[in-house]
């Protein structure tokens, strides 16, 4: 039966108009795609990280560098061993003298044009530094060491490849492994697909994903492990709109920088920069062939062929992908043999990887720029980060966690820690170490991990009595049982962590084996105001309410909140504000704004000196003893341990002259440790900055006081030598003590020589 | 080869006009020179008996056992320390200041104890305008340097010119009239 003709034109006008809605559907659907996509791939293009550096090495005469570790920061800056005549970024060693061809680098002061130099090493230290022509420089510094970058506003932290930075073989060997026609395709590979098709077919499963790297990087931005038909169409239409678009270059710079390699905790690894670094704590092109084919391999499946999870598989992949490269003849049979020969070779903690330490940064760029100067590309953010410190406090803490978990009689948690690690003098974080693994959960425990300090508040109560002038280190307190009713009806009735009384104790004494009840009983008499307000004065900007608990730590701060409260203490009464970043420049070198040393009166200096020299005691007769045996030799410090209630919470603050170092450990969910500070924290903080030669803590004393004798169980003045348990305390000059009979105290001199040469032979 | 720095040739002339404003002073502590304990708020010390006042050494000396002198000691910058130092100077002559700013941070890195250092920050905060700060690296060098009298003055003058520069006139002729200062 024949349609009417004017049926049929209605029928050929509505299929047209359908058609039409249809085209303009789908060329509208295709425009929108391609805003899409276009728009996340230039936002991710041009925007550029903030490059963030460690402080640079300073090398001058006496500077305490070995030739070892000379070497081992030049390696780190990516120098080469070759000769230095013959361009920037090379050097020779020969012995303990080195020469080197320092490169262009740009400081926060200044642009250094490439340089040589040769620089004399004897022993521990740096001897001299000359110029080829044979005349002396007084310094110089090595370059800054990348750390990462970070997207200051987002807080993503990104290693960003330029195109220079991607090596020839990892060019290839990614277009080997995952996309071998990409050169030639738009975007789509229908070949590759039909391929895949057809394995995944005879397999019955899927095998096979024929998917272009442009596919994937499209997946990378949209982030959706959806399989379905309609998302697969989007992805395509999305790959040849970028295709179209930019060039194959860019596309491939573009995924390298994308690509998910990993998972470290909460951070996802995106890009080979970062995967170098989270892997092998090595830059991309210092990877051997074996370590870029275990990235390279890695792509297909991040948590399939975690290596540290499942090292066989990896290894196995890591092996095909060797095979393959030598089949496409990019690296030859004999090196493919060896480097499937050697072991995955990941990084032990420590290195350039310091996601911890950029916790921080990323907390100081937000407290202390604007956050629109912070959108401009290309900034540089110098940071204080000491990478030898920052290796320490890791090191440190991974083993002394390691050691405690083993002798614990818990097995089902494992404990915690944090390491902070400051220069005293001007408040400079130069490690921070949040946690047992580096990164290992992305929870910072240095800078979120709030917990009773314990014992760590002493000191304050201590200088609020100093302060008061009602007190001396020789002072006798009253450790004898307290019971208070507080507020609410309740009894409070502290103990001795040794259950025992002790009576009558000179304040020394008192601190330095962190007596409770004497303590309580001093808190008391001086007010629970007045040691908040020291508190306060110390840099604690909450301070706990005025509950007596306060007085035994009842209250939380965090490890680097308790380094704030030691700086003060540390630095002879001057509070200087703690910093991680030393100066932001943005890519013309113009600074946006500096910081400067912050330097305020805190405490007064005669008090905050009777107080460390307590503290020293702390060290040699106290609590902390067991530190100064594990430093160099003769290294004086001040310290004190902190252990809270059930041992919950295990501390240990400590000065040198040129360190103040905070350690924590404890367990996550707050079950108690067994660990007293001495026994948790101690050995740690002391393995940290043992192996930084730190200088000895010798503060100036300030004319208001003097050095005396005094007996440690009585606190009568005596001379050493006379009483079996003489110790040096700081007093106001002149102040008068009762002395032991017979015991006539030393006559003057250089006392203080005196008293440290007599701690460091090690005598009672 | 190490001597202590000639305090004129790093002075802006912000820091030099506030020098200008030195003058004598009575005699009144600074604020930190407080006295020692009076003797019956001494709860734990038996039997102490009245301590004499800061500055007169004789009245504390018991006759067996007289308070040693104050350890005498002269600071002096090391070469690295001084090339830095020299640096920061000629930077703030040509009227850069933020660079010799970062120039003395970083000489503060290798001698963070040198009161000299803290002497050229405050000196370098005072031509910035920057009276607090300048207080602060006043005090922090003051107390650095302890027993050397030299050290000492420099520090002191520092210290004034800032309080001076914050209208703190009475505390500035305190610190002035501090015996270091002669």
């Amino acid at each position: 039966m024949a349609l009417s003709r004017s049926k049929r034109r209605r029928i050929v006008l509505v299929g047209g108009a359908l058609a039409l809605a249809l085209v303009l559907g789908l060329v509208g659907w295709v425009v929108y795609l391609d805003r899409l996509v276009t728009r996340e791939f230039k936002g991710r293009l041009w925007s550029v990280p903030a490059r963030v550096y460690a402080e640079p090495l300073e090398l001058y005469a006496g500077a305490p560098v070995s030739a070892d570790e000379l070497e081992e920061e030049l390696r780190r800056l990516h120098y080469r061993p070759g000769d230095p005549a013959t361009g920037p970024g090379l050097y020779r060693r020969r012995g303990a003298e080195f020469d080197l061809h320092a490169r262009r680098v740009r400081f926060v002061d200044e642009l250094r044009e490439p340089e040589r130099l040769t620089v004399r090493v004897a022993g521990e230290a740096v001897q001299s530094l000359r110029h080829p022509d044979g005349s002396e420089l007084p310094l110089f510094r090595l370059d800054p060491l990348l750390v990462g970058s970070v997207f200051p506003v987002h807080g993503e932290d990104r290693i960003v490849l330029a195109p220079g930075d991607v090596t020839p073989l990892l060019r290839a060997a990614i277009k080997v492994i995952e996309d071998r026609r990409f050169d030639e395709h738009h975007g789509v590979d229908p070949k590759s697909i039909l391929r895949a098709l057809w394995a995944n077919l005879r397999a019955g499963r899927v095998t096979q994903g024929g998917s272009t790297l442009t596919q994937q990087l499209v997946k990378n931005y949209f982030l959706s492990d959806e399989q379905t038909l309609g998302r697969k169409l989007t992805e395509a239409v999305m790959a040849l709109r970028l295709e179209a678009r930019f060039t194959k270059e860019e596309i491939l710079v573009a995924y390298l920088n994308e690509v998910y390699l990993g998972q470290d905790g909460e951070r996802a690894v995106h890009g080979f920069g970062l995967a170098a670094e989270y892997y092998f704590a090595k830059p991309l092109d210092e990877l051997d062939v074996a370590e870029l084919a275990l990235l390279v391999g890695i792509v297909k499946g991040p948590s399939h062929y975690d290596p540290r999870l499942h090292a066989d598989r990896a290894r196995a992949r890591r092996n095909l992908v060797l095979d393959e490269l030598a089949g496409a003849k990019l690296i030859d049979a004999a090196s493919a043999a060896r480097a499937k020969a050697e072991p995955l070779g990941l990084r032990p903690p420590g290195g350039g990887y310091v996601p911890a330490y950029m916790d921080l940064v990323r907390r100081h760029l937000k407290r202390d720029y604007a956050e629109a100067d912070l959108e401009a590309a290309g900034l540089s953010v110098y940071t204080t980060l000491d990478p030898r410190a920052q290796a320490a406090a890791e090191r440190a803490l991974a083993r002394g966690l390691r050691r405690l978990d083993a002798q614990s009689r818990v097995k089902d948690a494992h404990l915690e820690g944090a390491v902070v690690i400051a220069e005293p003098n001007t408040g400079e974080v130069v490690a921070v170490a949040g946690g047992r693994e580096v990164g290992a959960d992305g929870f910072n425990r240095a800078l979120d991990a709030r917990r009773p300090i314990g014992s760590l508040v002493k000191p304050a109560i201590y200088l609020a009595a100093l302060e008061s002038g009602h007190y001396t280190a020789a002072s006798l307190l009253d450790d004898s049982p307290v019971e208070l009713k507080l507020g609410d009806g309740s009894l409070w009735a502290p103990q001795n962590f040794t259950h025992e009384l002790y009576g009558p104790v000179p304040m020394a004494r008192a601190l330095a084996e962190s007596m409770n009840l004497a303590t309580v009983h001093l808190g008391l008499e001086l007010g629970l105001p007045k040691v908040i307000d020291t508190l306060r004065e110390l840099g604690v900007e909450n301070p706990p309410a005025p509950n007596p608990s306060l007085l035994l730590g009842a209250f939380g701060l965090t490890p680097v909140e308790v380094t704030s409260l030691y700086a003060a203490l540390a630095n002879g009464g001057f509070r200087a504000r703690l910093r991680a970043v030393r100066a932001v420049l943005d890519e013309h070198g113009t600074a946006l704004r500096r910081f400067k040393v912050e330097v305020e009166a805190a405490a007064p200096p005669a008090a905050v000196y009777q107080l460390d020299r307590m503290l020293e005691l702390v060290a040699t007769r106290g609590t902390g003893r067991g530190a100064s045996a594990r430093l160099p030799a003769g290294t004086v410090l001040a310290a004190k341990t902190g252990t809270s209630s059930d041992t919950r919470d295990s501390w240990f603050a400590g000065f040198t002259g040129s360190y103040l170092g905070v350690v924590w450990v404890g367990y996550d969910d707050n079950r108690p440790t067994g660990l007293t500070g001495a026994a948790g924290a101690l050995p740690i903080w002391a393995d940290a900055i043992g192996s930084l030669r730190p200088a000895s803590f010798e503060p100036a004393i300030p004319e208001q006081v003097e050095d005396r004798w005094i007996e440690f169980a009585t606190g009568l003045e005596t001379r050493p030598g006379c009483s079996p348990d003489a110790v040096a305390v700081a007093l106001p000059r002149g102040a008068e003590l009762p002395a032991r009979a017979g015991c006539t105290p030393s006559p003057p001199g250089s006392i203080t020589d005196k008293i440290r040469s007599w701690f460091r032979t090690g005598a009672p | 080869m190490s001597r202590p720095l000639s305090p004129r040739t790093a002075l802006s002339p912000a820091a030099l006009s506030a020098l200008a404003l030195l003058a004598g002073g009575c005699s009144l502590p600074g604020p930190y020179e407080r006295p020692p304990p009076p003797p019956a708020a001494v709860p734990g010390v038996p039997s102490a008996e009245s301590a004499p006042p800061p500055g007169s050494p004789a009245a504390g000396a018991a006759a067996e056992s007289p308070p040693p002198p104050p350890a005498v000691r002269e600071h002096h910058l090391s070469d690295a320390t001084r090339s830095l130092v020299t640096q920061a100077r000629a930077a703030a002559e040509r009227g850069d200041l933020p660079a010799a700013s970062t120039t003395l941070d970083r000489a503060l890195r290798l001698e963070p104890t040198n009161p000299l250092v803290w002497i050229e920050m405050g000196r370098l905060r005072l031509a910035e305008n920057d009276a607090h700060q300048a207080e602060g690296c006043g005090r922090k060098a003051l107390a650095l340097a302890s027993g050397d009298r030299r050290a000492q003055s420099q520090a002191g003058r520092v210290l004034a010119d800032a309080l001076r520069a914050q209208q703190r006139n009475q505390e500035a002729r305190e610190v002035e009239s501090q015996p270091y200062m002669n």
